[in-house]
């Protein structure tokens, strides 16, 4: 089943072979030949440290707050923690509600709608992390506390703990640890959001990789690539032990001041000289079922490509398990405009060249999930079939891939409507749709048009949220969130 | 291990708390706005990040010396944003595109502008082609025609030389965006990588600022036989200074003069304002006023950039 | 005056109305077949079902109008244990008392800071063994558990304890050991499937379809009251 998305790559291969020109490849080649010999300019270095740590200290004020705010948001959403005070829950289902329209708007439309807001300022990229990620954090929460039925919440009251007692016994007791490594996941996607905001122009590492990479001084763009590479590293190693991860927050907040402007935002507002005859012309003006179409057909077909290629590398690499995940790493490092403008260099522009290009960064975060479940998963199943004389393929992709297969496509639902809220970013590669007209409309100031825009990416997620859930109830899984 | 995990959570949590409150605090303490008493100029960001660092730093130092204030360079990396950051007061002298500047002075009552290089004044796009599109030479304007059909390249979406022009000349010669192979025309993000996916073949054709095309030519960074450049615009008003309202309230009667007698007096007679000038790709600053970019203006709202 | 009183308390379908008292120094054996509703009385006397007619009262108050203090005083032994496996040993026993603390005081259990001391007392009674005390729940074995749970009921210090077979999943030295905990407590209501072992309680309780038959000493208790008690209908 996992390899049923997989067979959506033959057209796309196809179509691609078609676009292929090799006018670029020397271009592609400089590329690469740049990773093995970066930039070792003192002046650049030191500015591209100062970029990195600007960048890690978005993600972690932003991962901070989203955590916290999260936290509290989700005990608000629970059910269970509603009933356990004695209420009747339609709050915290209409909060819950109440959210999603935050969770659904992309990171960096609110950044570029913050900048509009609030000029150039360090809150504008925290505050558009932790905006999504906060209540992304609280349905988390909310769900995981949900889903639990421990019985020792009604112990504990019927023998006279108070509800809030009984809520730091019982309830958070169980969900810690479900907690506390998806926020250590947070803080990775925090990091790679903050570095795609920068691309964007929101400062940090991201502008530098940007601006570099548009004026193709790969060397430059590889030094970028590499301090980025081993931040990301690092975090991961820390992931694992929370107490150094706290200890670097506050290393890193301590640096606070000094690289990021966190003065009180001020409001300069042009979103409120709106008229509704302006709304009007916008909407006629702009062809909607076009753009709505073109940004739901690169999903799709990113999200095939994201889900089908890791399962796919698997069957071909078999046992080389440290050059796969070497290969995701890659994949998530490499911002997906980047991929799409070094992808550009070789093939003709086209919806589908934007749905690669998507594909395959988020087929690094699909393979890391990929193997991870395979590592919780026993291989028993996979050596028995081995002894009964199966071959090696066969082996895998019936033992080891069968048990893991519906959580994996149930993660890979959940990744539909991130990816969904990625199309904003491909612009430049032919994947025209929502995204791309928002950010011209930003460009151009056209407020109008910006909230029209904003309302219909809502809706879309929204909509794909019910459709996801629908089809996980389906199948009977429920998605691990991470 | 989960009974470990839970007595860490918790911990963190506090830590984090006393640590968010402790950024909070200190970040409350620095004034709203910035240090008023220090000059902030930005540029959009049209150049690579180290190039733009190297050009408005040696910059800061020269107006620092000359008007005897601190000038700070604040970058900036997108054109939306150093528009929103020029209205919004972060920045009171930037560097602008002919499109940009306009939308920042519309948005921000009382702003100026101070200056333009030499070359602005009489600034042009070119178009240019990839070898195997079959695409010739244009020498009247309404050739662009040929152009329907194809696979067309712009640099960035705010750009003045690099799209707003470009795509006026084409306007006036009846080709609309929608005219291009796949009904819209590409967004490289900047002008060197206009040149590099025409060269690559990725787009048959593309248009961009001539300043950037011809220091590569000097540089012998084409292949001709790749690509080459088939049609350069008329004439048009481009990049410029353009400077905050109450500059002189703040920094004293007449900053704002003095501040462009600074920009327009910088000479090739030290080795520091030899760099600056180098940089810029300019033999001098000269002045400019609000009414060289009128027709900028009615291009960029008759194109929709501004509204 | 009685502990619990059960004024014509019954649920609808399952047990019938019952008059019941349990005062201190009671220690009440629950008997009857499966399904006859021992545990639905069981769930009424503690709060987790209300009943559909009749009222209960505690010390001569509305059930429902307990003050936090006297909730503290009703202990039941979950079938089920409900022990917070996250949590370690230590942590669920000291969640026994969580009925005479603040908020603080939990948030501090949960960060394991409180002083072990005063539930000492309740694991020597149970007889765990000191080094399993900081392992989280989900480590220790079934009778581990069993001890954990016991020892979370004894620190809480009830006046009257529940207990809905608590014995039926354990060996027998673990059993004597769990019943003699529980017949330690000023009152007790304990529901059995064992009758042979209805001499250690002062007083017997047979349900049958619903419905209360048997309330006698147990010395009182004939063979064929029992054979009754556990015929088919």
């Amino acid at each position: 089943m996992p390899l049923l998305p997989g067979l959506l790559l033959l057209p796309v291969l196809l179509r691609l072979s078609l676009d292929l020109h090799s006018g670029g490849l020397n271009l592609v080649l400089q590329f690469w030949q740049a990773a093995l010999q970066p930039s070792l300019n003192p002046l650049l270095l030191r500015s591209l440290l100062n970029a990195v740590s600007t960048t890690l200290l978005m993600a972690v004020l932003s991962w901070l707050i989203s955590t916290g705010a999260g936290f509290i948001l989700g005990l608000l959403c629970s059910r269970r923690v509603a009933a356990l005070f004695g209420g009747s829950g339609w709050m915290s289902t209409w909060l819950r509600h109440l959210l999603a329209p935050f969770r659904a708007i992309h990171e960096l439309v609110w950044g570029l709608l913050f900048l509009q807001l609030f000029g150039l300022n360090g809150w504008v990229a925290v505050l558009a992390i932790s905006l999504p990620y906060s209540a992304l954090m609280a349905r988390v929460l909310a769900d995981q506390i949900d889903n639990r039925s421990s019985s020792a919440v009604q112990a504990l009251k019927s023998g006279g703990a108070t509800a809030a007692s009984t809520l730091f016994t019982a309830v958070l007791p169980e969900t810690a640890g479900g907690l506390l490594s998806h926020s250590g996941h947070r803080l990775d996607c925090a990091v790679r959001s903050a570095v795609l905001l920068g691309v964007f122009g929101l400062g940090g590492i991201g502008t530098d990789l940007a601006l570099s990479l548009q004026s193709l001084r790969f060397h430059e763009v590889w030094s970028g690539l590499w301090v980025l590479a081993m931040l990301m590293f690092v975090l991961d190693r820390l992931r694992r032990r929370p107490q150094l991860l706290a200890v670097v927050a506050v290393l890193s907040l301590a640096s606070a001041t000094s690289q990021l402007d966190l003065s009180f935002p001020q409001v300069t507002s042009p979103l409120l000289n709106m008229s509704g005859e302006q709304l009007l012309g916008a909407l006629q003006e702009t062809p909607w079922a076009e753009l709505i179409g073109g940004t739901l057909l690169v999903t799709v077909a990113a999200a095939t490509i994201a889900v089908g290629l890791p399962p796919l590398m698997l069957l071909l690499t078999l046992q080389r398990r440290s050059l796969r995940q070497l290969l995701w790493a890659l994949m998530r490092l490499i911002p997906v405009p980047l991929t799409a403008l070094l992808l550009l260099f070789v093939f003709q522009p086209s919806p589908v060249l934007a749905a690669v290009a998507l594909g395959l960064h988020h087929s690094g975060v699909m393979g890391r999930v990929m193997e991870d479940d395979l590592d919780e998963c026993s291989s028993l199943q996979a050596e028995a079939l081995l002894q009964l004389g199966a071959g090696q393929r066969s082996a895998v992709l019936y033992g080891r891939l069968g048990p893991i297969s519906r959580p994996y496509l149930a993660y890979g639902l959940v990744r539909l409507d991130v990816i969904l809220r990625d199309t904003a970013v491909v612009g430049m590669v032919g994947g025209a749709g929502l995204g791309w007209q928002l950010i011209d409309a930003l460009g151009s100031f056209h407020w109008a048009l910006v909230l029209l825009l904003l309302l219909a990416y809502a809706a879309l997620t929204i909509s794909g949220e019910v459709v996801s859930g629908w089809m996980q109830t389906t199948w009977g899984c429920k998605a691990v969130e991470a | 291990m989960p009974a470990q995990q839970s007595k860490t959570v918790a911990w963190s949590c506090l830590l984090a708390g006393v640590a968010l409150t402790a950024a909070l605090f200190g970040c409350s303490s620095t004034t709203p706005g910035g240090d008023t008493t220090t000059l902030r100029i930005g540029a959009i960001p049209d150049q690579n990040p180290e190039k733009l660092n190297r050009l408005y730093d040696t910059l800061s130092d020269e107006l620092s010396d000359q008007l005897d204030v601190p000038v700070k360079y604040v970058p900036v990396s997108n054109y939306a944003a150093a528009v929103t950051a020029f209205r919004s007061g972060s920045l009171d002298l930037v560097w602008f595109g002919g499109l940009t500047g306009v939308q920042a002075r519309l948005q921000t009552p009382g702003s100026q502008v101070l200056a333009q290089r030499d070359i602005d004044a009489e600034f042009t796009s070119v178009f240019i082609a990839n070898g195997a599109s079959g695409l010739k030479p244009i020498t009247s304007s309404d050739q662009l025609v040929q152009l329907k059909g194809k696979r067309f390249a712009f640099g960035s979406e705010s750009s003045t030389s690099g799209r707003l022009m470009p795509q006026y000349f084409m306007k006036q010669n009846g080709i609309s965006p929608d005219d291009f192979a796949g009904g819209r025309p590409g967004f490289s993000g900047s002008h060197d990588a206009t040149i590099a996916v025409v060269q690559s073949g990725a787009y048959e054709a593309g248009a961009l600022n001539s300043q950037v095309w011809d220091s590569h030519v000097e540089d012998g960074r084409i292949d001709p036989e790749k690509v080459s450049e088939i049609w350069r615009t008329p004439t048009y008003a481009d990049y410029h200074w353009v400077a905050a309202a109450k500059l002189d309230q703040r920094f004293g009667e007449g900053f704002t003069n003095r501040l462009q007698e600074a920009l327009i007096g910088i000479e090739p007679d030290t080795e520091r304002r030899r760099t600056i000038l180098d940089l810029f790709g300019a033999e001098a600053f000269i002045p400019a006023a609000d009414g060289d970019y009128v027709a900028i203006e009615a291009v960029g709202r008759e194109l929709g950039k501004i509204r | 005056m009685p502990v619990l009183e059960l004024l014509q308390a019954g649920l609808a379908g399952r047990l019938q109305p019952i008059n019941l008292r349990i005062s201190n120094g009671d220690r009440i054996v629950l008997l009857g077949r499966s399904g006859a509703g021992k545990s639905s009385l069981i769930s009424l006397c503690n709060g987790a079902l209300q009943p559909d007619q009749g009222r209960l009262l505690w010390q001569g108050q509305p059930f429902l109008q307990r003050s936090r203090r006297q909730r503290c005083e009703l202990g039941t032994l979950w079938q089920d244990l409900r022990l917070v496996e996250e949590l370690t040993a230590i942590q669920n026993i000291q969640a026994g008392a969580l009925g005479r603390h603040d908020l603080l005081w939990a948030v501090r259990n949960l960060l394991g800071l409180l002083d072990p001391a005063p539930c000492m007392q309740a694991v020597n009674a149970v007889g765990l063994e000191p080094d399993l005390l900081n392992k989280p729940v989900l480590n220790l074995s079934g009778g581990q558990r069993q001890r954990v749970a016991l020892a979370r009921l004894l620190h809480q210090m009830p006046q009257l304890v529940l207990a809905d077979e608590p014995l039926s999943a354990l060996d027998p030295v673990l059993a004597d050991d769990v019943l003699a905990t529980l017949l330690q407590a000023p009152a007790c209501l304990i529901s059995l499937h064992r009758p042979e072992l209805m001499h250690r309680f002062n007083r017997v309780l047979g349900l049958r379809q619903g419905k209360l038959v048997l309330n006698k000493h147990p010395d009182a208790v004939t063979e064929s009251d029992l054979k009754w008690l556990y015929s088919e209908s």
